[in-house]
């Protein structure tokens, strides 16, 4: 029973290989890492995942389904949803609209009837508010509802998005680098968040490169270097792995070597 | 004295009528503009329901709502037919090629005499009233003040300012500006008809290049990020004109173009900003 | 047979008119990212000064020429420090809210400029003095070339082979280039920005500006309305050459020309601005980068 296969992904720019048969699973109810370091291609593999990319070879199963070649509204559909390692809010919305967007594919209404207000779309809109403001609330940004997103601090717009991907209530979420400027305290409060979500049923992938917070979150791990996994299983024993070390640890190895 | 009141009426009611009907023409390019896409087609939907509308008033007894009706119907199946095809295209080659339409246009209502009047254009003996001009212009208001509170008008926010996130969250970009090039085409054949019946004329210079750049401008005056900017902007850019014969005459045309110039400088976001009054009110 | 060599000169000549122009408007919207509905105002602003030159100061020919294009060099420069510079704080210029409001200013200034020049022309239609240019007519056999016609083609085949070289072969065609893609960090590479932005303005009013003035001796038209026509079918040429490509742009400009010509004489001469933009959205919408540009070219 998987949620997400990856068989063989391939991706190449100008020639440059970001990803090269690239396989692997991620199960129901489980918190993934994919890490690596810098350049490794794990945004790359998020774009692919997420359809703003089409892989040049291999397939991608989400739910059983192929969507190799679907469009990004069309996966989003299927239960994905995602955050960008830069976040992305919309300029000009606040907190709570943000999260409003984010429901779109749960608005249970047809775009003419919420046009013309009729009072079944009023219902559904006030029902799609309350669960924003609850979902809000859940990242801890209730008493921001009404502020513009943009004028919020780095950490605060990270949960803000995190609260947006969920209003879809997806059955996959992609985290890209969440914790990203965060300092140690508010990087442990998203994956207590995390853990919570998977109790809940929601399985997550998520890309990261600190290994200490990769060890500390994930129950499996896919470890790649220069597009190609080099590692996959248990956090510690990825993390124990010497191609794993090599990968991360190699060069200032060498460095410290050659000084020495 | 009362003479001079009438003449000011005179005067000032013809100015009215162009603020509405430019109104048409600048809301007909806010629809396709806050979907993200930056295009010209207003003109030749404009035109389609303003030649239309023009045929119907002179061969034919149809009474003038159910020819609005048509010239808006009109412009909607030309933008989506426009619509279809151009919609592939990346927003810059977008502008450009609804630029080339407008271009096009111009040549096709030069050639066909039968339908347009060709070069001499068509005389409209029908007088518009000016509070059918108001009314509608109140009704067209309020369908985008309820498209903006809609999940139309959230997903296409979302779609203006970015694309890939708005896609991401299950939005099909597609649709929703397929959505928006169909209400700017309804919106603009009406704009045409309007145009056409406040001028009792219509010729290929009716709706040509000037037309574009100049409900463009005011668009983006009034605000390109408010359902009220274009009508507020298309105001201000018919009143500017009148302001400017009565204390420059002679430089009326470099008055307006400064004040266009000044208000894009100082004011990039029009006058009426959606965003800049949150952040006004957030630091109270 | 003598008729179709001397309607494909004229041609020829006509587009060479729209090349050059092109080359100017494309330079613009090739490094900066700006559609300039202005562009047209400078070569009207060119051909006038230019005339003013010779009827009012008696200057010869070529320096009257040379005051022209300075004039629509300076022109653009103008438009562009007040008009597109205070713009550039969006980012970069690509940016679509930069790109929108630099239209905007851009009809500001052809509004303003338009009407100025028609203060300045008495909203006549001018000419230059008979006398004033070369008329001499050059003989090759059955074919005859006027001197302004050599001097149009001579003049595109120049000014297009020097921007190539421009761009190509010196650091301030690389400088440009870096410019358009991202000011900021050509700021920070050691290129002083606002110098090549100044310069390319005014290399861009100048070529407009010099084919605005041989327009305006070639068709006995000096005018407000000179720059129109010149800036519709320069957009036509600039896109159907590939709006970074000055090869193309002139071969496109010159195939639009003579397009338009054999048109009017063979086919319809009302509908032959039709055939030219009608090549242009075909071109829009099946090759966007142009005559020579890469075919794969989607949407992002």
């Amino acid at each position: 029973m998987t949620l997400l296969a990856l068989a063989d992904v391939t991706k190449s720019f100008g020639g440059v290989t970001a990803v090269g048969g690239l396989s692997f699973t991620v199960r129901p109810r489980h918190v993934v890492g994919l890490m690596g370091p810098n350049g490794a291609g794990k945004t790359t593999i998020i774009n692919l995942i997420s359809g703003l990319l089409h892989p040049d070879a291999g397939t991608i199963r989400l739910g059983g389904q192929p969507v190799t070649r679907a469009r990004p509204h069309e996966i989003a559909g299927g239960g994905l949803a995602r955050t960008y390692q830069n976040v992305r809010l919309i300029s000009g919305m606040t907190a709570l609209e943000q999260v409003i967007v984010g429901s779109y594919l749960r608005r249970g209404t047809s775009l003419l009837a919420s046009i013309l207000h009729l009072p079944a779309a009023r219902a559904a809109a006030r029902a799609t508010r309350a669960d924003a403001m609850d979902l809000l609330a859940r990242v801890g940004m209730a008493d921001r509802a009404d502020t513009l997103a943009e004028t919020l601090s780095y950490g605060e717009q990270r949960r803000i998005e995190i609260a947006r991907a969920l209003a879809s209530q997806p059955k996959l979420l992609l985290l890209d680098e969440p914790t990203a400027g965060m300092n140690a305290a508010e990087s442990a409060e998203i994956g207590r968040l995390v853990h919570a979500l998977r109790d809940d049923g929601l399985t997550v992938l998520m890309v990261e490169h600190n290994m200490r917070l990769v060890a500390d979150f994930c129950e499996h791990v896919v470890v790649m270097n220069f597009g190609r996994k080099i590692a996959e299983g248990p956090p510690a024993a990825c993390i124990a792995d010497p191609a794993v070390q090599e990968a991360y640890f190699g060069k200032q190895r060498d460095a410290q070597r050659h000084r020495a | 004295m009362m003479d001079i009141v009438e003449d000011l009426w005179a005067a000032y009611a013809s100015t009215l009528g162009f603020a509405m009907v430019n109104a048409f023409f600048a809301l007909a390019t806010y629809a396709t503009l806050s979907a993200g896409i930056l295009s010209f087609g207003a003109v030749t939907f404009g035109a389609a329901g303003g030649f239309l509308g023009a045929q119907m008033v002179l061969h034919s007894t149809v009474p003038l709502p159910l020819i609005f009706l048509a010239a808006g119907l009109a412009g909607a199946v030309v933008s989506l037919l426009v619509a279809m095809i151009f919609l592939r295209l990346e927003s810059h080659w977008m502008a450009l090629a609804s630029l080339a339409l407008v271009l096009i246009t111009r040549v096709v209502v030069l050639n066909t005499p039968d339908l347009t009047g060709g070069v001499n254009g068509l005389s409209i003996p029908q007088p518009l009233p000016l509070e059918w001009l108001a009314g509608l212009l109140v009704v067209t208001v309020g369908a985008f003040y309820a498209l903006d509170r809609s999940w139309y008008g959230i997903a296409a926010r979302a779609v203006r300012e970015d694309t890939s996130v708005a896609t991401c969250m299950g939005i099909d970009p597609r649709r929703i500006q397929l959505i928006a090039m169909g209400i700017s085409g309804f919106v603009g054949g009406l704009g045409g008809v309007m145009m056409a019946l406040m001028l009792q004329f219509v010729s290929p210079d009716t709706f040509f290049i000037h037309v574009a750049f100049t409900m463009i401008a005011g668009v983006v005056l009034g605000g390109s990020h408010h359902w009220f900017g274009p009508v507020l902007g298309a105001a201000v850019f018919t009143a500017l004109p009148t302001v400017m014969q009565a204390f420059i005459p002679e430089m009326q045309d470099i008055g307006n173009g400064a004040a266009l110039l000044l208000i894009m400088i100082f004011l990039p976001r029009g006058l009426l900003d959606p965003r800049a009054m949150r952040l006004r009110r957030a630091r109270k | 047979m003598e008729l179709f060599f001397a309607q494909l000169l004229n041609g020829c000549a006509l587009g060479a008119l729209y090349g050059l122009f092109g080359i100017g408007f494309g330079l613009v919207f090739a490094t900066m990212g700006i559609l300039n509905a202005a562009q047209g105002a400078y070569a009207s602003w060119a051909a006038i000064v230019a005339m003013y030159a010779i009827d009012l100061l008696g200057l010869p020919f070529p320096v009257a020429v040379l005051v022209g294009i300075l004039a629509g060099g300076m022109v653009a420069v103008l438009v562009d420090q007040i008009g597109f510079e205070p713009l550039r704080r969006f980012g970069p210029g690509l940016h679509q809210a930069a790109m929108l409001g630099a239209l905007i200013t851009s009809i500001a200034f052809w509004i303003m400029l338009e009407s100025a020049a028609g203060f300045a022309t008495g909203q006549q239609s001018l000419a230059f003095p008979p006398g004033s240019y070369p008329a001499a007519v050059f003989h090759a056999g059955p074919m005859m070339l006027p001197a302004m016609q050599a001097i149009t083609l001579a003049g595109l085949v120049v000014v297009g082979g020097g921007m190539h070289w421009i761009n190509t072969r010196t650091r301030f065609g690389a400088a440009m280039r870096a410019v358009g893609w991202d000011p900021v960090a050509a700021g920070l590479g050691g290129v002083n920005a606002r110098v090549i932005v100044i310069a390319t303005a005014f290399l861009s009013g100048g070529i407009s500006g010099f084919a605005g003035i041989l327009s305006g001796i070639s068709t006995a038209n000096v005018s407000a309305s000179l720059g129109q026509g010149l800036m519709l079918k320069g957009f036509a040429a600039v896109v159907v050459g590939g709006y970074d490509d000055i090869r193309g742009t002139a071969i496109a400009g010159l195939a639009l020309g003579v397009l338009e010509v054999f048109c009017a004489q063979y086919l319809s001469s009302s509908w032959r601005d039709g055939f030219a933009y009608a090549l242009l959205l075909g071109f829009l919408m099946l090759r966007p980068r142009g005559l020579f540009g890469s075919a794969g070219f989607t949407r992002a």
